[in-house]
């Protein structure tokens, strides 16, 4: 049994690995190494965990913090995803928040995250297409009954209510006239990023049934991810309670306001019509079959 | 094992609550995430051993002390209640209860407080009652005795009243009622019943340690931060 540290920081942020259970014997990686706490979390509980950091800024940020926090029990790797090819090591694969950055990255071509140095020079790669590289590098890199971690942000679900408003919006008040044309063609564009965001809530999991993966669970994460205060699995509706959380706030009388109606409109969405696919962020857990 | 996240780190207590269904069975989790959940979850360990000791029942829970703790605690069967419960509707289970602790905490050799007795706290079967969340469980004097249910009322007429501490003449008399109920028997040297709801904010802040809080205790118990003219009103209404 590992020996407690006198004082050790809350990693209440982590809670969502919870859901795995690791073991004293585990070696995990984590992919992008992301959330801070989740590493070091991870690194509490298992044998050791391996970091995987594309970009150097962020590598000396963590190694700070993995002095302070007395982390031994790591390995940090300054490279890209496809530059690993590891077979069967890890009981565990951990990314969190990683598959915004990789899609960001190759749409955008940012260099703010990755540096220019190992950046992928693949810039045509579809987003699909990245993410089907990606998962056949982890599932090569776990091994047999190993798990799959997967946290991320429902972004797209703003993004295109925010469209639908809009449009909503222009069509009311756009006359007869050749403004009808650009209209048209974003009701098109909306059309067109609804229903991709739909098919890529679906696709994720029928991606991670190709690459092999099974019993996959997919769970709604409130208020984001990055620290859930509530987790509920998908295939558990039934059964799980929900209840609108937020993070506490106290300033401003209209933050509360806005705070409070969030909360009616979270309790119809998801109280009432059940609407999971628009909560804010997901996580999936899967594993490799044995 | 499927897992529910419930809650996460409430009032900075570093710990999350679980619910997991493993196969047919379901259980909670309770998991800390610092060194001070780890306080928080052997602590609630403790709790329930004193109230399981001597009952016959096997102690149900299971402490696995890794790195940082992890407690799983059964899923009682029984009636849940709301955090935001209130008096009325609730008069013949806040009795029962009066009754129950009156059995249970003066037939025990060792004298212990619950801490955060609420009615949200209990599960109730018929007269099969279970309490839970021993977070702040901490061992006393037997002179403290009805602490836990002096707390227990203030919290009833902190969301009775709408947080506006008045009380209808109904809900007045009936929490007269009950500390008569408490009171019965009591010995002497009791430094909670004179003065009930002042003694109680009184013990709370002199021994707020004890309750393992790490947050202002101000927010976490209602007691502790209403005024004294309050507490004196209400005193004078139990004790007339």
């Amino acid at each position: 049994m590992l020996v407690p540290q006198i004082n050790s920081t809350n990693l209440s942020s982590a809670v969502g690995l919870g859901l795995i259970g690791f073991n004293e014997n585990d070696i995990a990686v984590d992919y992008g190494c992301i959330l801070f706490d989740s590493f070091v979390y991870t690194s509490r509980l298992c044998k050791k965990v391996v970091g995987i950091i594309p970009s150097s800024e962020r590598l000396n940020t963590l190694q700070k913090r993995l002095v302070e926090e007395d982390v031994k029990n790591c390995d940090l790797v300054n490279a890209n995803y496809n530059e690993q090819h590891f077979n069967e090591v890890f009981d565990c694969v951990i990314i969190n928040s990683f598959l915004e950055q990789l899609i960001i990255e190759i749409k955008h071509d940012k260099t703010i995250f990755f540096d220019s140095k190992i950046r992928d020079k693949k810039r045509y790669n579809s987003p699909e297409k990245i993410r089907i590289g990606f998962f056949e590098t982890i599932y090569k890199g776990l091994r047999p009954g190993g798990t799959l971690y997967l946290s991320y942000a429902n972004k797209l679900r703003i993004r295109t209510l925010l469209l639908f408003i809009k449009l909503a919006i222009e069509s009311f008040f756009t006359a007869i006239s050749l403004k009808k044309a650009p209209s048209f063609i974003s009701l098109l564009n909306a059309i067109y990023l609804f229903s991709y965001y739909l098919l890529s809530q679906e696709g994720l999991e029928k991606l991670l049934k190709a690459n092999g993966f099974i019993d996959i669970e997919k769970y709604a994460v409130f208020p984001d991810h990055k620290y859930p205060l509530k987790i509920i699995p998908l295939s558990k509706l039934d059964e799980c309670s929900f209840e609108p959380v937020q993070y506490i706030s106290r300033e401003g009388s209209l933050r509360r306001i806005s705070a409070g109606i969030k909360r009616r409109v979270d309790r119809l969405v998801f109280n009432k019509f059940k609407l999971f696919d628009l909560s804010p962020s997901f996580i999936i857990t899967a594993r490799k079959a044995s | 094992m499927l897992c529910e996240l419930i809650t996460n780190n409430t009032h900075n207590n570093n710990t999350a609550l679980y619910k997991c269904y493993n196969s047919n069975k379901v259980f909670y989790r309770k998991a800390a995430f610092s060194h001070w959940g780890n306080k928080v979850i052997d602590n609630e360990n403790k709790g329930y051993e004193w109230f399981y000791k001597d009952t016959g029942t096997v102690i149900e829970t299971i402490l696995r002390k890794k790195y940082f703790y992890e407690l799983d605690i059964p899923e009682f069967k029984g009636k849940k209640f709301s955090s935001e419960s209130v008096i009325s509707g609730n008069e013949k289970i806040i009795e029962m209860i009066i009754d129950f602790y009156k059995g249970k905490w003066s037939t025990k050799d060792v004298f212990a407080i619950h801490g955060d007795l609420a009615l949200c706290n209990f599960i109730i079967d018929k007269r099969n009652i279970k309490l839970v969340d021993w977070e702040h469980f901490h061992y006393s004097d037997k002179e403290f005795f009805g602490y836990d249910i002096i707390n227990m009322l203030f919290i009833f007429i902190y969301h009775e009243s709408k947080r506006t501490f008045r009380l209808s003449k109904r809900n007045r008399d009936f929490l007269r009622k009950c500390y008569i109920q408490l009171i019965e028997g009591v010995e002497n040297s009791n430094k909670i019943l004179e003065k009930p709801f002042q003694n109680s904010k009184a013990y709370l802040l002199k021994f707020a340690d004890r309750f393992l809080i790490n947050t202002n205790i101000y927010k976490k118990f209602v007691l502790s931060g209403s005024p004294l003219s309050v507490l004196e009103h209400f005193d004078s209404i139990v004790t007339k």
